[in-house]
């Protein structure tokens, strides 16, 4: 009695385990605000969002029919094959079973980059096609693995008596083969969506141009982590709980014909098929009217690479509306990660990069001119953000947010004067142990040190570098902890009292908590720009340059930069916003002008090095 | 009966593109230096004497590992119990716990995890209940604890369900004839139960250490920027662009890998011969 007692409470403690993030995802699904740790009150708003968001909808979309695309064909692909080496000869056997254990026995990781490098190698387009076919390629090996086992159980009589008995070799494959092995294919297919469903890793390395499914949608999201996901997460729960219930009831039914089953399954999959290709028109289908883009821009379509949480909420509606057209966009955590996907051959209409990364790609010749003729509302653009060093004509960009990087700090918690005197060096200072957050970034960490010890950020010397280096390690001391998108729900809820943000985020952070405040150190610091830059592989830039033209109007403009606190580049906007929303947050108007202050340059020899010290620095 | 023997040549030509090409070209990637192109590669050793030169790579490696396999001895002593009393109960109950354990794989492991950021961190839900009793604030996210934690969370029904399946094949008239032959319960599990199940050990082990190793969402997530060699791939492919050093650490982490895979199935193998 006693030991069933225990294993009771053990198995409870368990679930309890298991269910407590579910039960806590669920309860935020239905939160008032956009905090994740601070329940607000009761509210439906990240279910109507998650339905208005067309990238949602859209990875929804992608993950599903990738789904039930790659559980069909490796499910059949699968059973043919496992048939057919059951009767291979011993060698071929052995040799198709351990190669089929390379993507079980592998580490995910290596099989995603195996891929990644065998499409960019091969010049396919990643997107998709790629996948679809590397979540084939994984999927097949475990069907094969469900079903191998049934198969050796399986009398190699049985077969050969169906086709004594005049049955071709298909029909007894399908009538008596087949049916035998039913459990076994079953569970492969289940498997098989399980894994497709939920995948990341590979797809994280192998998809491109747009396509995403929702793991990458959550992983991508990175500047601000949106609750819909929750919501989302939420009706998957209900769905899925359904259909177990359901199929649970059937089995214990399970007793008329099996044709029924069979019937049932058919329907099943015929309706997601329909299903997919009936949300493939629909999200392809264009709503704006009579107008038509082909005969204006060539094309309908448009390939836009942004930052996460980078725009306004309805920005890209309300420009497929007008233009009737459809954008797939797609969103990038980095400059450096947005350069190694363009160099593994995906293609873009509209990229938006930094200063430095906008020098790179003019150097390397990876950019084409805009027409500022179609430009209408350059005029209407700041002359804080036109005609800088790396593009003084704006031949190549056009301004989209720019800012500062400075020291979000809590008003109560830390001292104005220690944070004067020692500027970025706050962060070695004892006192504040354990109380910070470092954003992961490599150039604006380098940047703060190589500042802090009064060199330029753009310097070649690689003795600064070594010596900021040390100073970062230095920083080690006090427990930083390095984060990204992370940092804005953290400093919200006040859990650091200090940390290295950029101004947008600050100013986002601030209309949410009053305490925090935002200071830009006397040693100088990062005024970057981020621009909006046509690549010379786009197949539309007339359309390119409408979108470009659009996100200067000054509403779009002011939605855009409302929604996300960074600096618009219009000055109307600037103005209005200072005026207005933003009102007494001087994070929302950086500093300029200041002699110490920088713009990143180019600097191929220093990119490397800083990016393997840094790992470093964060390495134990 | 050979009527169904030329179905395996299709797939023999598919897995020779999809899963075998992929590799030999991490091999090549992972013994080349310059650019991205296969055209221009000349063979070197580079890569893997920068690895091996460098302590703060080794200590990467060395964490990785070594998280790795709390992590999956974790999910054995957690898992094992489980997975035992779930196999003792009726029918329907063992059916409803194995559900209740594959329904959470069904929702996306990110969002899973970020759930656990809300839950571990300082003002988060553990903590307000904490100073609710007037206790804590326990410091739980960004440190190793928080990764292990992920970790189990995420890896541990794999460990459950391959222990459960091969508990649940186990002949029961075995254990009654242990029993009937004056063995004690303890002797009985030693002797006939713990032994069938190995098996099944043996699988999980390889389900948990594996994306365990190579993970690196969840310390990203819940480790505040710890780095792990999953990490040091994503960086040197995604960030830094250098995809042949990329490859060595990935070849380096699969050779590792491969070979202690192999010694705990020969452990289980040299078991069953004795």
């Amino acid at each position: 009695m006693k030991e069933k007692y225990g294993s009771k409470v053990f198995l409870g403690l368990l679930m309890v385990f298991f269910y407590l993030p579910i039960l806590y995802m669920i309860v935020f699904s239905f939160n008032g605000s956009k905090s994740l740790s601070k329940f607000t009150g009761f509210s439906l708003r990240w279910y109507e969002q998650m339905f208005a968001n067309k990238s949602m909808i859209e990875a929804i979309y992608y993950t599903v029919v990738i789904a039930i695309l790659a559980t069909i064909i490796s499910t059949v692909v699968g059973t043919l094959a496992s048939i057919g080496l059951s009767k291979s000869k011993k060698v071929l056997k052995t040799y198709v079973e351990q190669i089929n254990n390379l993507p079980i026995m592998n580490p995910e990781i290596v099989t995603a980059i195996g891929l990644m490098l065998f499409f960019t190698t091969m010049k396919i387009e990643k997107g998709f096609i790629t996948l679809l076919l590397a979540h084939i390629a994984f999927c097949i090996p475990y069907v094969m693995l469900s079903v191998s086992p049934r198969l050796r159980r399986l009398d190699p009589n049985l077969a050969n008596a169906a086709m004594d008995l005049g049955a071709t070799p298909s029909y007894a494959l399908r009538k008596v083969i087949i049916p035998q092995l039913m459990p076994g294919i079953v569970a492969g297919a289940l498997i098989a969506f399980t894994m497709s469903f939920d995948d990341f890793i590979i797809s994280y390395f192998v998809s491109g141009n747009g396509i995403k499914n929702i793991s990458i949608l959550v992983y991508t999201m990175s500047k601000r982590i949106n609750p819909s996901i929750n919501a989302l997460s939420t009706i998957i729960v209900v769905i899925i709980t359904i259909v177990l219930i359901v199929v649970n009831l059937m089995s214990m039914k399970k007793t008329k014909t099996n044709k029924t089953g069979q019937r049932i399954g058919l329907a099943v999959v015929a309706a997601c098929v329909g299903l997919t290709i009936f949300g493939l028109q629909k999200l392809r289908s264009n709503t704006g009217g009579d107008f038509d883009p082909i005969e204006t821009y060539g094309c309908d379509t448009l390939n836009v690479f942004n930052a996460g949480e980078y725009i306004g909420e309805d920005t890209i509606a309300k420009f497929e509306k007008k233009y009737n057209v459809h954008v797939n966009y797609s969103l990038f955590a980095s400059n450096e990660e947005m350069y190694t996907k363009l160099l593994s051959g995906e293609s873009y209409d509209v990229l938006v990069p930094s200063d430095y990364m906008i020098e790179q790609l003019m150097q390397e010749d990876r950019l084409q001119k805009i027409n500022l003729d179609h430009i209408k509302n350059y005029d209407a653009l700041s002359p804080m953000v036109t005609g800088l060093d790396y593009d003084p004509k704006n031949e190549y960009s056009i301004p989209y947010f720019w800012g500062s990087v400075g020291i979000m700090y809590n008003k109560n918690k830390v001292s104005q004067e220690d944070l004067e005197t020692e500027g970025f060096g706050i962060l070695q200072n004892p006192k504040y142990k354990g109380r910070i957050f470092v954003y992961d970034s490599e150039r604006d960490s380098f940047m703060m040190a190589l500042k802090h010890l009064g060199y330029s950020m753009n310097t070649s010397n690689l003795d600064e570098i070594n010596e900021a280096y040390e100073w970062l390690r230095d920083i080690r001391a006090n427990d930083p902890v390095f984060v990204t998108d992370e940092v804005i729900d953290g400093m919200i809820n006040g859990e650091k009292d200090i940390a290295v943000v950029y101004s947008g985020d600050a100013t986002y952070i601030q209309m949410e908590n009053p305490d925090m405040a935002y200071y830009e150190p006397l040693e100088g610091t990062n005024i970057w720009s981020d621009a909006m830059v046509i690549p010379k592989n786009s197949a539309c830039p007339l359309l390119a340059e409408a979108y470009i033209d659009f996100n200067l109007d000054e509403t779009i403009a002011y939605e855009n930069s409302e929604y996300v606190g960074y600096t618009s580049s219009v000055q109307s906007v600037m103005d209005d916003l200072i005026a207005g929303e933003f009102k007494d947050l001087p994070s929302y108007l950086p500093r300029s002008g200041y002699d110490k202050d920088e713009i990143f340059k180019y600097n191929p020899k220093i990119r490397k090095v800083i990016s393997e010290l840094w790992v470093k620095v964060k390495a134990k | 009966m050979n009527n169904y023997r030329r179905l395996i040549q299709p797939y023999v030509l598919w897995i020779s593109i999809f899963l075998v090409l992929p590799m030999i070209l991490i091999v090549l990637y992972a013994f080349t230096t310059g650019g991205n192109d296969v055209l221009t590669f000349h063979f070197t050793l580079d890569n893997f004497a920068r690895f091996f030169n460098d302590n703060v790579f080794i200590g990467v490696l060395i964490d990785s590992f070594r998280i790795a396999l709390i992590t999956t001895i974790l999910c054995i002593i957690i898992g094992y119990p489980a997975a035992y009393f779930i196999s003792k109960m009726q029918v329907k109950s063992n059916a409803f716990f194995i559900l209740l354990i594959t329904l959470p794989m069904w929702i996306n492991m990110l969002v899973r995890t970020y759930a656990w950021v809300g839950i571990l961190s300082d003002n988060g839900v553990i903590n307000n209940i904490l100073s609710f009793f007037g206790l804590g604030p326990l410091h739980m996210i960004h440190t190793e604890f928080a990764i292990v934690l992920g970790m189990v969370y995420n890896f541990l029904p794999f460990m459950i369900l391959q222990i459960h399946a091969s508990l649940s094949k186990m002949d029961p008239s075995l254990v009654e004839a242990s029993s009937d032959l004056g063995a004690s319960k303890f002797e009985t599990f030693k002797r006939i139960i713990f032994p069938l199940s190995l098996p099944g050990v043996i699988s999980g082990i390889t389900l948990v250490f594996l994306p365990a190793t190579s993970s690196f969402f969840i310390q990203r997530l819940l480790g505040g920027g710890t780095i792990l060699v999953g990490n040091l791939i994503e960086n040197y492919f995604v960030t830094t662009g250098d995809w042949n050093f990329g490859s060595a650490i990935s070849l380096i982490m699969a050779v590792i890998i491969m070979l202690s895979m192999y010694f705990t199935n020969k452990l289980d193998k040299e078991r069953g011969e004795d």
